[in-house]
């Protein structure tokens, strides 16, 4: 499996770690022979993506005669997390996902990199955003993802719409290409959540009314936009079928970008979904006749707005080689490299300069994403101690919210009240 | 002095240093296990009372914050579904876990050919390794293409969607857990083979029926490791993990966040919000607060039982 998005590979990674108990980090780097200093980078990338990684470093290692560095692939979290709890850790720098920036710098895990001149004018200024703590810059963007609007074009073209650039266009498109059986089973639902839950979907929803989930780096989810957000999708998706007619619907429907993926096989018309899903299809529904779009505006001013995310380096504070870790880091983000390592994930670069490269012209579809990245309403979330709190608040509200038990403003009315507990955290 | 009033003190001093040999010769055999007992037992469990009145998320030292954990815990709507959700599965899947075991056991006792293979097969998913068995049961209980809804079909009975329904997926945890009911199963099979035969004989020539033998025999002679089970099982219930975590999975799109605990927090058991508080969220404080409030829970009833096991536990010896 290679064509791995971040949930699904913590997930993995967590599993991994049950599975075979929780180990405690061993042997420390050491300093290498011949006036070399070795460097450990363990990173939780396996299979392909490990062996594009690996390619990477074997460049760096040639490219010059002071580090060398040995990459281990550990697709642990856990055992990431034990290693950093340590005097020694077992790595001198790491990845994971920018949502555990905020918590992990807060508890002093992170080393600090302002010190270390990296050309952070270079990237995409959304991407660092989640990347900062308190005003320091504590990991950098490697591979970024941006959400737009998938759409199945046979099926479009059979309800004889166009892909939608408005609200109203795409509660249109919706209404023409969800269907329901005789006995009121939906057989085909016009726009669908991407994964388990409609979490990303709501997010992005809320993001194109104006909305928007951490107010001044607070957590903000009963602004006006997302209300209007929920309201809408409640409008158009959820009361237009029946809440226990969708409930069914998505029980019946395959797994995630598995072969019977439901935007795979026709069972979505449209999908809110990451730049990850041009390598998957190709991959895996070859025969999908597909497009992307930018996911349509509600207020005039908000276009183009989506929710960023990214895969982001960092050094562990117990390393003990961090000059050497930040060299390496900063090869990594350099602009070949990282051009190199995110078409292998088929992902986005950070690097405004690979905005425009060649080399992603054969991922059908990601300039949209590209352009959804670069956009002035792109958005990341707020990276805090209490940001996987309310990850998981946010989905049990929202879990409920599609099973039709509340509406859009208890919905986040009922959130806003466990956001406000977090103050301690 | 006679030779033997002259021996005596010599023997007892003999006495006395052979069993302070023997003494020190035993403490040299425990010492690994008790060694161990210290560092891996007993100190985490001192720690984790003192972490339960501290705010710690394991990389910074431990804050102060006296019984703030434990008056949280119960205003944390979480907590307290968690807590519901796993009593409810204790109540229902202890019963049904030792009856199953129980009525396993005796048809595994039948003089049958090939009862090894039967035995064999019963116990085997207990060998299979969790994480295989939860993805197993995934497909399994999938609403469109699983095998349970597929049968239910041809019975013309409801399929429900076991995953996806806040409803179902208490049952699927059980389902999922009675599927490993084989190790409890041949406990009692021994049992069962430990009955005397002599006494069925007797009473089947007083006339007893089946029945009758099975509720004046058998029952009384296996209470013993019945206690036995029932505490282990319901152990087994309050810390459950494996199931729910393993069902409540989720991929998806775009971040890191991954709350387990299925449709409306249904499948959320207590060991899977220690799981996601701790390891998580690292809140390592707010999660020894509710590990030893399980222990204390798991404490109480299991010192119920035991004080009226005199009640109903026959004891052979007297």
């Amino acid at each position: 499996m290679t064509q791995l998005n971040g949930r699904r590979r913590v997930g993995l990674a967590l599993t991994a770690a049950l599975a075979a108990s929780v180990a405690l980090a061993g042997c420390s780097s050491s300093g290498g022979g011949g006036g070399k200093t070795e460097i450990t980078f363990s990173y939780l990338w396996s299979g392909n993506e490990a062996k594009a990684l690996e390619g990477v470093i074997a460049d760096y290692n040639a490219s010059q005669d002071k580090v060398v560095v040995k990459g281990v692939s550990s697709p642990d979290a856990t055992k990431q997390l034990a290693s950093m709890s340590s005097t020694s850790g077992s790595f001198d720098i790491s990845d994971n996902f920018d949502s555990n920036v905020g918590s992990w710098a807060a508890k002093g895990v992170l080393a600090p990199l302002d010190d270390y001149e990296i050309d952070t004018d270079a990237f995409v200024p959304v991407t660092l955003e989640s990347a900062k703590y308190d005003g320091k810059l504590y990991a950098v963007p490697i591979a970024v993802h941006s959400l737009e609007l998938m759409y199945n074009k046979k099926l479009l073209a059979a309800a004889g719409v166009k892909p939608p650039t408005t609200m109203d266009e795409l509660a249109d498109a919706v209404r023409k290409t969800t269907k329901k059986d005789a006995s009121g089973k939906v057989t085909q639902l016009g726009l669908g959540y991407a994964g388990s839950d409609a979490t990303t979907l709501l997010e992005t929803l809320g993001y194109a009314f104006g909305g928007t989930w951490d107010k001044d780096g607070k957590p903000s989810p009963d602004e006006p936009g997302n209300v209007a957000g929920l309201e809408w999708y409640q409008k158009n998706v959820i009361d237009a079928v029946g809440a226990k007619a969708l409930t069914n619907f998505y029980a019946g429907v395959g797994q995630y970008m598995s072969a019977q993926d439901p935007f795979y096989t026709g069972k979505f018309a449209m999908v809110v979904d990451g730049e990850w899903q041009s390598a998957a299809v190709a991959n895996t529904a070859p025969n999908l006749d597909w497009g992307v779009t930018a996911i349509p505006t509600a207020t005039a001013g908000k276009e183009n707005s989506t929710l960023v995310t990214s895969s982001i380096l960092f050094i562990p504070a117990n390393s003990k080689h961090k000059d050497a870790a930040a060299d390496f880091l900063k090869y990594l983000v350099s602009k070949e490299p990282m051009e190199t390592f995110s078409l292998a994930l088929g992902n986005l670069p950070a690097r405004t300069d690979l905005m425009d490269s060649d080399a992603y012209a054969g991922l059908p579809g990601i300039k949209t994403w590209m352009s959804g990245l670069t956009s002035p309403n792109a958005q990341t979330r707020v990276s805090a101690p209490y940001s996987s709190q309310y990850s998981d608040d946010m989905q049990v509200a929202f879990e409920a919210f599609s099973r039709g038990q509340t509406d859009a403003q208890g919905t986040l009315d009922g959130l806003a009240k466990k956001t406000a507990s977090y103050d301690g955290q | 002095m006679t030779a033997s009033s002259a021996a005596a003190p010599r023997a007892r001093r003999a006495g006395r240093s052979g069993r302070r040999r023997a003494w020190v010769r035993g403490t040299l055999f425990s010492l690994p296990f008790l060694v161990g007992f210290v560092v891996l037992i007993a100190y985490p469990v001192l720690a984790s009372a003192r972490y339960s009145f501290t705010d710690f998320n394991l990389f910074q030292s431990p804050t102060w914050v006296g019984l703030q954990n434990y008056r949280d815990l119960f205003a944390d709507s979480s907590f307290l579904k968690a807590l519901v959700n796993t009593l409810l599965l204790t109540v229902v899947g202890v019963p049904l876990t030792i009856a199953l075991a129980l009525a396993g056991a005796w048809i595994l006792n039948l003089p049958v050919r090939g009862q090894p293979v039967y035995r064999a097969l019963v116990y085997l998913p207990t060998i299979v390794p969790a994480v295989v068995g939860g993805y197993l049961w995934r497909w399994l209980l999938n609403t469109e293409y699983g095998y349970i809804d597929y049968v239910l079909g041809l019975l013309h009975l409801p399929q429900p969607a076991w995953l996806t329904e806040p409803a179902w997926g208490k049952p699927a945890i059980i389902l999922m857990s009675l599927w490993t009911v084989g190790g409890t199963t041949l406990i009692y099979l021994a049992a069962l083979k430990d009955v005397p035969e002599e006494l069925y004989e007797a009473a089947a020539l007083d006339g007893a029926g089946p029945w009758r033998r099975f509720w004046a025999i058998t029952w009384p002679s296996i209470t013993p490791v019945t206690l036995f089970q029932v505490i282990v099982t319901i152990i087994a219930f309050l810390q459950i993990f494996n199931q729910p975590y393993l069902l409540t999975q989720t991929a998806s799109a775009g971040s890191a966040g991954q709350a387990a605990g299925g449709p409306g927090q249904s499948m959320l058991t207590y060991g899977v919000y220690i799981f996601d508080t701790a390891f998580r969220h690292l809140r390592m404080g707010y999660a020894s607060a509710m590990a030893w409030i399980l222990f204390l829970i798991t404490l109480a009833v299991t010192a119920v039982l035991l004080l009226t096991s005199k009640k109903w536990v026959h004891d052979g010896d007297k």
